[in-house]
């Protein structure tokens, strides 16, 4: 199954990376079983996605910069707007990351 | 932190947990306690950054996802973490440590014995034990131990080749002296050798400029000792052979340590010399900067010629060329980075992860489909399984 490593720029990627990281500079923890780690989650975090979120949002805004490269979008966009749930939430400026949804199912 | 998402955030680090156990517990794997570690670190994390409402709900799922494969990992939570870490991280500091240490005493003695001339090349070819020794207890230095290694030190010549040649002429007059400060007692001694060493110890230079300077001596008395020992005696007559060769050649911005592009300057400055100079006595930072190094000297002779009594205002003068274009690239890039700094900021603060299902524009009217996505917006992290997005350009 194709990943992408996209996920792990969220909260929870993050906070493994550093998790691993400091494992791994610790000698706890060897390099390629961090990456395995990594890979794991990328695995996990699309099928949770995919399977346990059923939420839809919207988002509206004057895009500022839009780019396409390597088969990633990469949208800013200004005073975008979010609604979700009944709820709206209001950015001056966000960066939106997409990866190509059909290199997955490929 | 809505609760839907700290609930998928715990199932996910569950399963990663999970399926990654098989490879912590294998024969070549680090073990269990490693394993549990990592969770613990990693749900750390994420309860201080507010991604994981709470340790209540992790224990739920934990509980709802696996009664056995939870109560295993309490088990071990009680037990191994506690060994396991202090097992690895001790051993690890003192393996990660160690290197750094290593090369420190190795670097440090070497430099304290080449500050002793003559003893430098001596400790260096003897074992590394001796050299060690030397520097720890033997700091002060009899004359009689002095004589002795450098009579091993002459017998042994690699080092020699690495230090500065007048270390044969220093021991005879100098070496009891020499025991701490080697350069300071040269500079204080040096106007007899002064002619003789000026070409060989670059340390010399900068000794004497910080003697005058800390004696505060006047100008009068300066280029006497300044000359014997500075640059200006070198300058001058280099300048008149090769500053003529070398100008055809070499762009202003010459590298250091190259003769020829020093002396190329100084033909100009012969004449405006006692000027400068005068200047530079009454600058210290100037001074300071002369002595010292020399490539800031060429860099600062440079615009001399150009202008006669004012070296400092011909620099600004060339400066003020080369800035006015960099100002301007200066500025380009800083509007790029303007972008990129927000672009950054965005990171940290409002993130859309996610795959697109489809990008389509209409004019300046983009409509793009995302399916899967983290958003982190406003501090909060929220999941959606798909979105849609309406943007102008």
């Amino acid at each position: 199954m194709a990943t992408f490593e996209l996920y792990r720029r969220s909260t929870i990627g993050m906070c493994l990376t550093e998790t691993l990281d400091e494992m791994v500079s610790n000698g706890v923890l060897t390099p390629e079983l961090a990456i395995q780690v990594l890979v794991q989650f990328d695995k996990s975090m699309t099928e949770a996605l995919d399977s346990q979120v059923k939420s839809k949002v919207t988002i509206k805004g004057h895009l500022h910069t839009y780019r396409f490269c390597d088969n990633v979008w990469t949208f800013i966009v200004q005073d975008a707007i979010f609604k979700y749930d009944e709820t709206q939430e209001n950015v001056g400026q966000v960066k939106i990351v997409a990866c190509d949804s059909k290199l997955l199912t490929q | 932190m809505s609760q839907t998402t700290s609930n998928v955030y715990i199932q996910v680090i569950e399963d990663v947990i999970t399926k990654v156990r098989e490879e912590f517990t294998n024969n070549a794997g680090p073990g269990e306690g490693v394993l549990t570690e990592l969770q613990s670190l990693w749900e750390t994390k994420m309860m201080q950054a507010g991604a994981i409402v709470g340790p209540i709900d992790r224990s739920a799922v934990a509980k709802a996802m696996g009664p056995g494969a939870a109560g295993a990992n309490t088990v071990h939570d009680l037990n191994v973490p506690y060994e396991g870490p202090d097992e690895y991280e001790t051993p690890t500091a003192d393996l990660l440590f160690p290197p750094t240490p290593l090369q420190t005493p190795m670097q440090t003695p070497l430099p304290a014995q080449t500050p002793l001339p003559g003893t430098a090349p001596t400790p260096l070819p003897g074992t590394v034990d001796s050299s060690y020794n030397i520097p720890t207890g033997g700091t002060p230095i009899t004359p009689s131990e002095y004589s002795s290694i450098h009579e091993n030190g002459t017998s042994v010549r690699q080092p020699n080749t690495y230090m500065q040649p007048p270390s044969p002429w220093i021991p005879q007059a100098q070496r009891p002296p020499l025991d701490v400060n080697v350069a300071y007692v040269e500079g204080r001694e040096d106007p007899d050798r002064l002619a003789a060493n000026q070409a060989n110890q670059a340390n010399q230079p900068t000794t004497q400029d910080f003697f005058l300077l800390s004696g505060k001596r006047k100008r009068d008395e300066f280029p006497p000792q300044f000359r014997p020992g500075g640059y200006i005696p070198q300058q001058d007559g280099a300048a008149d052979v090769i500053a003529d060769k070398v100008e055809v050649g070499q762009g202003s911005n010459s590298q250091p340590g190259h003769g020829p592009t020093f002396s190329s300057r100084i033909p100009q400055l012969d004449g405006p010399i006692p000027d400068p100079y005068d200047d530079a006595l009454s600058t210290p930072n100037i001074y300071n900067y002369q002595g010292v190094v020399n490539e800031d000297y060429n860099v600062a002779n440079t615009p001399a010629p150009q202008e006669m009594q004012a070296p400092t205002p011909a620099m600004i003068n060339q400066n003020e060329d080369d800035d006015e274009d960099e100002p301007l690239n200066e500025n380009d890039d800083d509007d790029d980075l303007d972008d990129v700094d927000q672009g950054e900021e965005l990171n940290t603060q409002h993130l859309v992860l996610a795959q697109f299902d489809k990008v389509t524009r209409a004019k300046s009217r983009w409509r793009c489909t995302l399916k899967d996505g983290i958003m982190h917006i406003n501090n909060k992290d929220v999941l959606f399984n798909k979105a849609t997005g309406e943007f102008d350009f």
